[in-house]
């Protein structure tokens, strides 16, 4: 049961990634992240000095500001602030600088599908131009079921647009460690079975779901090691692709 | 995948990396640096850039941003921004602003505050540099003297990153200072937090040293030599 894509992707192939840091001048962090066509610009200031006023002042606070290409700001952005926000949360160590505020704006360059997960790639090598102490990196994936019961990755907005559901899926990046194998315990299974974040739009079943999440996860191998080499010595703009 | 910890050092990490397993190692002290943190019994990574290690047992994360995160003993180029009864409230590039007692500097008492306008430019040492609260600065060195701290006046001043001043501070002297220093006469104050202030006799002096820098961030030594001879080739 075979569906041909229409860029002839295989349904496990993921678009040509391309990842650019400090690309604004005044931004104290920025990346701008493209899967495909889908382009995403992020920037970030931060961390700034107060906190907004129902925030906990113990910790640091993340602000999202979610640009779209065209049109007012609606639920759907205020939607994708919330996700982000949430995200970027649970990846930064809040505790390090408290009482501060780091400000977060992601401006939509072009839309071509999973959107959301472009934009938590590019908020994530945005803050680590910037130097914000992190727990560990975030990778981030769309996953989609089609009518016939195929499963695919990272959809274009057509593809997208044909599917009966989709799920975008964040996970921790796969790390580097000095630690043997076989001591996995707690630390180590979180690793390799966590998950950061999970949207969900239509219906699935549950071993769907599942069966989702499988095929995301063997695929953020390669987006971690497409972040990794990214994240080498950067001197300003400095593009790499991979497919 | 090894076991060492040196496999680690001077290699590119990124936030997460587990670097260092403290039950493995014998009964050592080991003090963290920058970008590095400590959970129970592993050391992980905070931020990316590359595994330092110095002996005996010093180890951290060397990166190069905008921004700067306040250490004590550190010299830094602070602009005013407001004045306290007591403090200066001065703009060091960090997270929160840095206080300046108005009694920081040589022979300072409530009778001669020094009076410093809005936007004066500042060389200061980082006093006090506490997670949590307001770093503070003092102009004066250890033992009480002024040496050279104070206000910076006439001159150009630019913001860099914090890569650029630690390579511009390192000893033997920077390639590019050197070089300039060879040709032309001028002075020049760095700070760590990613701010430089130079000056000279003439405006073209200023510029073509102000710009050099700028663009050496990511040239190599020899590279740099090369760049500082075109352009006093230019001028002269």
């Amino acid at each position: 049961m075979e569906i041909d894509r229409a860029d002839g992707r295989s349904p496990n192939q993921l678009r040509p990634l391309s990842c650019s840091r400090g690309v604004l001048n005044r931004a104290h962090g920025s990346a701008s992240w493209a899967q495909g066509n889908t382009q995403v610009l992020a920037a970030v200031y931060g961390p700034k000095a107060g906190t907004k006023k129902n925030e906990d002042p113990e910790k640091a606070s993340v602000e999202v500001i979610w640009k779209p290409k065209t049109g007012q700001i609606g639920k759907q952005e205020k939607e994708f602030e919330m996700v982000l926000k949430r995200t970027l949360q649970s990846i930064c160590i809040l505790t390090i600088h408290p009482n501060t505020t780091t400000s977060v704006i992601v401006q939509v360059v072009h839309d071509d599908g999973a959107l959301l997960p472009c934009a938590i790639n590019a908020s994530c090598a945005a803050l680590v131009d910037a130097g914000i102490p992190l727990k560990h990196l975030a990778v981030a994936i769309c996953c989609c079921l089609a009518e016939s019961g195929l499963v695919m990755l990272d959809p274009t907005k057509l593809e997208e647009e044909k599917m009966k559901a989709f799920v975008y899926m964040v996970l921790p990046n796969s790390i580097l460690s000095v630690l043997p194998e076989e001591s996995s315990s707690v630390k180590g299974e979180q690793m390799d079975h966590g998950l950061i974040t999970s949207v969900t739009h239509g219906v699935m079943s549950v071993d769907d779901y599942l069966h989702c999440l499988e095929r995301g996860r063997a695929a953020t191998s390669k987006m971690s090691d497409f972040l990794r080499r990214n994240l080498q010595p950067r001197l300003s703009s400095d593009s790499s692709m991979a497919g | 995948m090894e076991n060492k910890p040196s496999s680690f050092v001077d290699r590119q990490v990124v936030p997460g990396d587990v670097v260092l397993d403290l039950s493995k190692m014998s009964n050592q002290t080991i003090k963290i640096g920058g970008g590095l943190r400590q959970e129970s019994d592993f050391i992980t990574v905070m931020k990316a850039g590359k595994l330092r290690f110095s002996k005996p047992n010093k180890y951290w994360v060397e990166s190069s941003q905008k921004r700067y995160v306040p250490r004590v003993d550190d010299t830094v180029l602070g602009i005013v921004v407001d004045t306290k009864a007591d403090n200066f409230l001065v703009d060091i590039k960090g997270p929160a602003l840095a206080f300046l007692p108005v009694l920081a500097f040589e022979g300072g008492t409530r009778r001669n505050r020094p009076k410093f306008e809005q936007g004066t430019l500042l060389y200061a040492r980082v006093a006090k540099a506490n997670p949590g609260t307001n770093p503070e600065l003092s102009c004066t060195d250890a033992s009480g003297k002024a040496a050279e701290f104070g206000p910076l006046k006439d001159g150009y001043s630019f913001e860099c990153s914090t890569g650029l001043s630690r390579m511009l501070l390192s000893s033997p002297t920077c390639p590019v200072l050197e070089e300039f220093g060879k040709k032309l006469s001028f002075e020049i104050a760095v700070g760590l937090n990613g701010r430089v202030w130079v000056n000279a006799a003439s405006p073209s002096t200023i510029i073509v040293v102000s710009n050099a820098i700028m663009k050496s961030e990511s040239l190599s030594g020899v590279q740099q030599r090369i760049m500082v001879q075109k352009l006093l080739d230019r001028i002269q």
